[in-house]
Formats: structure tokens, sequence, C-alpha cells
């Protein structure tokens, strides 16, 4: 494959504004046949708007974007597609109960006197995997498969497009580390293909394996295109965030740790999720989770908030029994929870962001019966001021912020209440780097002051830098624990993978 | 003032439908006719209210006409044993809580879907209502001067109870944690729960006042003409296509009581004025529904978000 060839797509000069906020200003780039093209920024940086440009969703304001130097229509999906562009979103857009082949060729069926021809359909769909060097049955109904499974689906349809260009928006997002690296493994056949890959990403050690050249955008500006082997990880995050940040370091003391055990669990079990969960989480203390998507955590931090009921077991907040299965009963109790999902369980999206802010604390600002104004203002504004949110005012809605802005402000939501045990269920999946820092400074300070925190985490090194103790979830089981300031990445690997599929490793 | 743009439009819209009015027959804006036929507006007033709670949740409710029916009938019982003014009307009313607490028991204890729930009550309570009508009195039963004192005397409590109600849930939608609660719902009910929302009393609560509410508009109903399962038939219509018209939205999560006013208004007076004009109850349905439909057609047209901005 030469690099040195033409560029297959040339992106020049587009801008693109939305109501006065500059979300892209001037940007030129290329990318080359056969090229994994990194881009970087942080959330809000101005990534997705040039994909949506690139995808045909959005169209810029000026600006060129060439595709084999023939110039392709703005905000026009279906020239796009002609052009062999075609993207994978963050979520699938799959269709669950049909199977595999019904999704490779949804609306682009094959037709034999006008009924659907299956043999045909089926045979280019092996074709198809064969050249992604993938094997997934062809009549199992995609509700079956697992995200990343879905996501080999996702690609193979692109391929058998002839697509030219695959954008892949945050493919691992949601994805195990050893899912990612299949993923990354096909990423790298496809190039192989001769096809070319925009790969947006947080996942900094994702850029480093695939890519060949990074972008990093901030701010809606192009900083700098680099091929990646003239940078490093501090420079790449320099780069995001304009200025030299120190990589995050480990708790050294177990500052502000006490012996005071703020919640105890004991035997907590619920049929087909978890079993024998028990731990106690000290005030002052950072108890982290680990474990594989599905391992169960998740599962295990919606039972002890109440959201979900249990079968067995026992959660006692300050040595006072817990009530199963009520949400209320655990906020009264002082617990807090950050839900894995923001879009849907932590955040109301159309509502503002004031009044995302203010839903666990209306009793307290209600004066008389009725919502105190005042006191809603100034609590909100504290909140915002304390987690420094960006946001133009108050009055905005959660949707608009970027990704990272609304995780603080479901943070803020829970700080609010004074929590004496906050649950964090994978805090910052897909927040950028220095919302992230920002978001781990509070966990920290939040706990040196007496809080008890629990975290559940994906993210190793965000496990092994925050917890004081940690603990490793394996098929809905406790495998094990470590002490956060020895435990490495291997570890906490090893006990996370079950027995079988360890010995293979 | 771009907050209220909707309610602005659906202004413009009554003087529109007015000016119509006025220009085929002027005598339907003179005041003696607007005050007679006002006596109609009150029912419909009152059932828009717990209405808008509940789509404001995203929920729904099909009974309140059924619901209203079983109220009257219960009432009409009470007045044909010469019971106490003040009996029959906490036997009317006791009806309409119990119709609308089953409603809501349904929905929020036991989760099942609203529109099945009331669906399947909109043929019950107008069943019962029916049932009981003819086992007992088989006719419709003539107000006592005691029930019908009460909306046309000199303290007219149903039409003071109507204003009180709406400031009440005015107040309570916009300035109140419950309001809030019932916004995050509608929008969220997932977000809403892990917020700690008492979701099912909320519920429960919306649908056991507008059952309230049916026993209100039943009294009201039955002291204008009898006490009658006839009462509150096909009025579901009017009462949803006033609070959808009002700007609430069906999907739940917006809408305000200021709107809801508007939108009986603006139905009423369409009512009224088909009614009278040409005296065909079958066109009213067709103009309503139609204007139903014009009204989501014109929302959707003048206050669509810009797509690109999400």
């Amino acid at each position: 494959m030469s690099r040195t060839s033409k560029p297959l797509i040339t992106i020049e000069n587009i801008s693109k504004s939305y109501g006065g906020v500059q979300a892209l200003s001037k940007v030129c780039l290329n990318i080359l046949p056969g090229e994994v093209h990194g881009l970087c920024g942080e959330n809000g940086a101005g990534k997705s708007t040039l994909i949506k440009c690139l995808a045909g969703v959005v169209s810029p304001e000026t600006g060129t974007i060439t595709v084999d130097g023939k110039p392709l229509s703005h905000g026009d999906i279906h020239a796009t597609e002609a052009a062999g562009i075609a993207v994978i979103h963050q979520e699938s857009t799959a269709f669950l109960d049909l199977d595999l082949v019904e999704n490779l060729f949804v609306g682009r069926e094959i037709k034999k006197y006008g009924w659907l021809n299956r043999r045909a359909m089926e045979r280019q769909a092996l074709a198809v995997m064969h050249r992604l060097d993938v094997t997934l049955d062809l009549h199992t109904p995609l509700r079956e498969f697992s995200i990343a499974q879905r996501q080999m689906v996702e690609m193979a349809r692109a391929c058998l497009r002839d697509c030219r260009l695959l954008i892949m928006d945050e493919p691992t997002a949601s994805l195990s580390a050893r899912e990612t690296k299949t993923l990354l493994g096909l990423v790298k056949q496809l190039r192989e293909s001769g096809v070319s890959v925009l790969y947006v990403s947080h996942r900094l050690e994702e850029i480093a394996e695939l890519c060949d050249r990074v972008t990093v955008f901030r701010d809606g500006r192009l900083v700098a295109t680099t091929p990646i082997d003239q940078l490093d990880r501090n420079q790449l995050i320099g780069q995001m965030v304009g200025r030299e940040i120190n990589a995050l370091t480990r708790r050294e003391e177990h500052a502000g740790q006490t012996d005071e055990v703020r919640a105890s669990i004991t035997g907590l079990y619920s049929r087909g999720s978890f079993s024998d969960i028990s731990f106690e989480v000290r005030a002052g203390e950072i108890l982290g989770i680990g474990g594989l998507v599905g391992a169960g955590r998740s599962e295990v931090a919606r039972a002890i908030f109440g959201a979900d009921r249990y079968d067995q077991g026992e959660i006692k907040i300050d040595g006072a029994s817990l009530k199963k299965g009520s949400i209320q009963a655990a906020i009264e109790a002082g617990i807090a929870m950050v839900p894995e999902d923001r879009q849907h369980q932590g955040l109301i999206l159309p509502m503002s962001v004031s009044e995302n802010l203010s839903l666990t604390i209306l009793t307290e600002i209600t004066r008389h019966r009725l919502i105190h104004h005042g006191h809603e203002t100034a609590q909100v504004q504290h909140l915002m001021r304390r987690l420094a949110v960006k946001a133009a005012n108050a009055k905005m809605e959660a949707a608009s912020l970027s990704g990272g802005n609304q995780q603080k402000v479901v943070l803020g939501k829970w700080l609010a209440i004074k929590p004496k045990f906050l649950i964090l269920d994978e805090p910052t999946r897909g927040v950028d780097v220095a919302a992230k820092a920002e978001i781990h400074r509070l966990i920290r300070e939040l706990t040196e002051a007496g809080m008890a925190t629990l975290i559940m985490t994906s993210d190793l090194p965000e496990l092994l830098t925050l917890s004081d103790r940690i603990q490793v979830m394996c098929e809905g089981r406790i495998a094990g624990q470590l002490d956060g300031a020895t435990a490495t990445e291997e570890q906490v690997m090893r006990l996370a993978f079950p027995r079988s599929e360890a010995q293979l490793t | 003032m771009k907050k209220f743009a909707y309610e602005f439009f659906l202004l413009g819209l009554i003087c529109v439908v007015l000016a119509i009015a006025a220009f085929l027959d002027p005598l339907f804006l003179s005041s003696d006719v607007q005050i007679e036929l006002s006596s109609e507006i009150w029912e419909l007033g009152l059932l828009t209210l717990g209405m808008t709670l509940i789509i404001i949740t995203a929920g729904i409710d099909l009974s309140v006409g059924s619901a209203m029916g079983l109220c009257s009938v219960s009432l009409g019982l009470c007045m044909h044993a010469n019971l106490p003014t003040g009996v029959c009307v906490l036997a009317c009313l006791a009806t309409g809580l119990a119709a609308g607490a089953l409603n809501g028991s349904l929905v929020a204890f036991i989760k099942v879907h609203p529109l099945l729930v009331t669906l399947a009550t909109y043929g019950m309570y107008r069943g019962f209502a029916e049932g009981l009508q003819s086992a007992t009195t088989n006719a419709p039963v003539d107000a006592s001067e005691g029930i019908k004192a009460l909306v046309t005397g000199n303290f007219p409590l149903i039409q003071i109870l109507f204003t009180a109600l709406t400031a009440w849930t005015a107040i309570l939608l916009g300035r109140t944690a419950t309001g809030r609660g019932l916004y995050a719902i509608g929008h969220n009910e997932e977000a809403a729960r892990f917020s700690g929302i008492p979701i099912a009393k909320l519920k429960f609560w919306i649908y056991t006042y507008t059952g309230l509410l049916a026993g209100l508009a039943a009294i009201s109903y039955s002291a204008r003409r009898s006490a009658t399962a006839e009462a509150g038939l096909v009025l579901e219509l009017d009462v949803i296509a006033a609070v959808v018209i009002g700007g609430t939205s069906i999907y739940g999560g917006r809408g305000r009581i200021a709107g809801t006013l508007l939108g009986v208004l603006l139905i009423h007076e369409t009512r009224q004025f088909v009614d009278w004009y040409w005296q065909r109850s079958e066109l009213t349905l067709i103009v309503i529904g139609t204007l139903l439909i014009l009204a989501v057609l014109g929302h959707r047209f003048l206050f669509a978000q810009d797509p690109d901005t999400h």
C-alpha cells in the first residue's frame, strides 16, 4: 500500500456553527487510502460535527470535501453513501430481531424474480466475513450477539457496500478489553484490504496501537495532524487540553481513611446476576470493583441503590439495615449513585441543567410548599461552580452539553444531597481527558472529607489510580481482592477472566 | 415572551374561530348567547385539569367520560332515594375517587400501560353506569333543587371550585416539587426513578385526582340536565383534544395549564358554534377531530426545533 499516494478524502476550510457557537472553524484535513486516521479531542472539540459533515448529516457553512478529487455535495446522505463513506456509530443501529444475513442486506436485498434470493445473500455474507476473518453464525438473530459482535456485523455491512472510508465513533466505549482487542484486529484487517478508517476514541492506548496518523481537535479547531511515531502519550494529551497535564498519580497515602464502616454488604444474592457478594466500605475509603463487562458489577450497584430487588443478603448503612428495592429509602439513608447510562438513567436530557441539578433536593429548596427560586438558583450556581460545569447558563438543556459536562451534572445532582456513600458506575465512560481529571479530583476530595465511595469501572488505569482497595468480579462473584497501592493491570485481568480462559492466555 | 409563543398562537386561533362565527352569524358573539352556552364549559374544563397532569407524565385517561357517567348514576340513585344534598354529593365524589383510584392502582402499582387500563375501564364504567341505571331507576333522574343550586344558584359552587382548582393545579405544576416530578416522569421515567422521584405515588395520585374531577363534572352535568348513564358520552374526545391542542405533548414532559385553558376555550367555542349554527352533532365530532389534527400539525410546523441542533 502506498502511503505517498494521493489522498482519498480532502477536507478544505470546513466551518460550521450552531447558534453562535463555532463548532468547526476552517478545518483542513486529508485522509490517505488505506490509512487508519485517529481523531482525538475533548468532548465538544468538534469531532462529532466533523463526522456529521463527512456523513452528510450536517452541511457545513463553508469549505469543500472532495473524494478522489470529486467534490461531495454537502448535507446529502445519499451522495456520501455513493462515494463509499460509511459510519459506525457508538450505539449499534442494527435490527435485533433479524438475523445476521438480513441485517447485512437490509435495504439492499438481493432479489430474483422479485423474491429474496437468500442463497446469494448468504454467499456474499460468507465472502465478506472471510475477508474480515471473523466467524459468526448467519442465522442467529442479532439480539443474541454481544455488543462487540454486533459491531463486527456493522463493519461487515460497511464492507459489503464497497466502503472506502469507514468512520468509527468510539467503537470500543462499551467493550471489554478482550473484545476491544478483537475489534482492533478487525480494523487492521480492513486497513490491509485498502479501506481507510477514521477512528475516534478517547482511549489513547488504542490510538497508539492502531493509527497511522492522529489529528487532534480543540475548541472547533484542528490543532495538529501528526504521524503516530512522532508523538508520545503526554504530547497527545497536551495537544488535546492545550496544556501539559500531569498524568494521574496513585493515591499514595490513604488520606482521610478511617476505621468507621459506612456500608456493609453481606451475602448479597440475586438469581442469575450475582451471588456471595460481601464487602465493607469505610468512611474516607474508595473501594474499586473491576471486572469484565457483564461480570455483574452494575447489577450489584443497582441492587445496593434499590433500583433492583435482590433475593438474599443484607445491606447496612452506618449499622442500620436498608430496605430492599427502594431508591427513596436508599437516598434517605445517604446513598447516591451515578448510574452507568447517563443519557437514560443519569439525566433528563430535555430538562435544563438547573432542573436536573435540583431534582434530588426538591424538598430542601421548597418553602411553604413552593419551590423557592432563590434557593434553587443559589444551590445550582454553587454546584456548577464547584464542578466547573461548562454551560452558557443554567437554563440550557442538559442535552446540549458535551458528554463530560453532562457527567459533571449527574455527579453534581448527587453531591447536592451530601451523600454518605457514593456509588459510581462507569463514571468517566465517554468523558474527555480534562473532565475526567476533574471528576477524579472531586471523587478524591469528597472521599477524603469522609464519604465512602464505591466505584465500578472497566477503565483499568482509573481503577488502579483511584482505588484504596480493589475487588474484582467475575461471572457474578467476587474473584479476589487487591491492594490499590500495589495492584497491576495484569493482576486485575487475571482475576477478571473466568478460570478456563485464564489458562489460555 | 418567547416562552408563551404557543399560547399566543392559540389566542390567535380562537380569534379566527370567533371571527368566522361572527361573519356567519353575528348573534353568536352576543353576550346573551355566550352566557347561555357557557354552562357547557365547566365539565370540559374540570376534566382537562386532571388530563393535563396525566398527559404530562406521558399517560392517558380514556375513561374520564365513562367515570363521569357512573358518578352521575350514583348521584341519581341518591337523589332518587331523597337523601340529603350533602350525602348525594359525597356519594358522587366517592364514586369518582374510586374509579380514579382503580385506574391509578393499575397504572402505578401493577404497571399496566395507561392506554390499556383506561380503555378497559372506559368500557367497564359505562357498562356499570348503564346496568346500574336500568336495574334501578331505569330512567334519568331529574336533579334535586339542592343539586341544581350548586351549579345555577347564587353561589355556584362548581364554578367557584373550578376556578380554585385551576389556580391550584397551575401552581402545583409550575411551582412545586410534585410538578417538577411529573415533568421529570414524562420526559424520562427511568432517570426520574433514579433521582428518587416517587413515581408510583405521583401516578396513583393524578389518576385519582382525575376521578374526583369526573365526580365534580358529573354534578355539574346532572344539575344542568339530569342524572343519567349518558353523562360524559364521547367527552374524552373533547378533553384530550383540548389538552393536546393546548400544547401538552402526548409524549410527555411538556404542557401548561394556561395552554390547556386556551385549548378548552377553543374547543368550547368551536363546538358551541357548530352545534348552534348547523345544529348537527355529527358535524361537531368531525370539526373537533379536524381541529385536533390541524393543531398538532400547526404546532409541528411553527414550533419544531431545528433538528440540526440535536
